[in-house]
């Protein structure tokens, strides 16, 4: 019967050899398949919000305020329901990501597709915004830009926050 | 006495059966585990490196080799547990994958974070990281564990002879 360090010695060379089967079959499928990843990512907040197209769906504050006052662009808050209670951009709307295939119809039906969208969340890498205006734009939604780190630059400027 | 002994016997080939039905259940359930969480970050590997970019733990640089590399360690790990081949690397590594997630959801948990848990699924559909997910992987790793210590520790067969 093998000695207890005897095993984890051979415990160390099976791991070793699962993992370089798995980097050897993950490389290669990786870059014969069509849809391969390269293997060092930009993930610069350009990058990550540029739409497929190419096409840049970020807003500068400056924009964003000025976006603002033109009472047809809608502000959406993609962060949980708590904390858009606690505090939100005056006029915009909850839609929480993580349950936006519940609320998405009740979105469509109020607001058309024409209309200007800003999603915004908490945080320089926070992707709840980033998500909810690719979806908005998959569902339809001409026009939807993405304010980053939206409450936080929000709030420090000092403009227009409502609660509940 | 005779009978006394005949009883002690089939007592401890009863535990061992049921050592062994449980050794064996457990294997199943982990392995079937890594196999299905597996599939949609093999089918979708660029949306399950930004779920590895989400949880902000990995340097930039690092993401895309983790998010085409996990996966497959995964579906590995899941075949060689059902097989039950390579036992103590496996449990070895399991233990290990799943010690990592524990730690990476908990750490983000307790930071605030509010992510998708990227563990079963690329999709929104999955839902944010919360206390269930976590509790969810805590079993996970206890079944990892305890074919750690099956694989490592095992109980010494009984012998009917004192």
């Amino acid at each position: 019967m093998m000695q207890s360090n005897e095993k984890w010695k051979v415990a160390l060379v099976q791991a070793v050899v699962i993992l370089a089967i798995a980097l050897v079959l993950g490389l290669v499928v990786n870059a014969v398949r069509s849809g391969g990843i390269a293997m060092i990512g930009d993930w610069s907040a350009e990058a990550r919000l540029t739409a497929p197209t190419g096409e840049s769906v970020i807003v500068s504050l400056s924009e964003a305020e000025k976006m603002f006052a033109d009472k047809a662009t809608v502000f959406m808050d993609a962060r949980s329901k708590e904390e858009y209670d606690a505090g939100h951009i005056q006029g915009a709307i909850s839609l929480p990501w993580h349950e936006v295939e519940q609320q998405i119809m009740g979105v469509v039906e109020r607001i058309p597709p024409d209309r200007l969208i800003i999603t915004y969340c908490d945080g320089e890498t926070c992707a709840l915004s980033k998500d909810l205006a690719l979806f908005l734009k998959e569902m339809g939604y001409e026009k939807v830009r993405v304010l980053v780190n939206g409450w936080s630059l929000w709030k420090g400027a000092e403009l227009p926050v409502e609660t509940g | 006495m005779q009978s006394i002994d005949k009883m002690n016997a089939a007592n401890i080939s009863t535990r061992r059966s049921v050592r062994q039905v449980l050794y064996v259940t457990a294997r199943l359930i982990l392995g079937a585990v890594f196999i299905y969480a597996s599939f949609d970050k093999i089918i979708h590997p660029a949306a399950f490196a930004e779920a590895v970019y989400n949880y902000q733990i990995l340097p930039d640089d690092l993401i895309n080799l983790s998010a085409v590399v996990l996966p497959w360690a995964e579906l590995l790990l899941g075949i060689v547990l059902i097989a039950g081949f390579w036992m103590p690397g496996a449990v070895a590594l399991s233990t290990l994958l799943l010690t990592i997630f524990m730690g990476a959801m908990v750490f983000n948990f307790a930071r605030g974070l509010d992510i998708s848990c990227g563990c079963f699924s690329t999709s929104a559909s999955e839902g944010p990281m919360t206390v269930w997910t976590i509790l969810r992987d805590a079993v996970f790793l206890l079944l990892a564990v305890y074919l750690l210590f099956a694989t490592f520790f095992p109980k010494v067969p009984l012998t009917s002879d004192r």
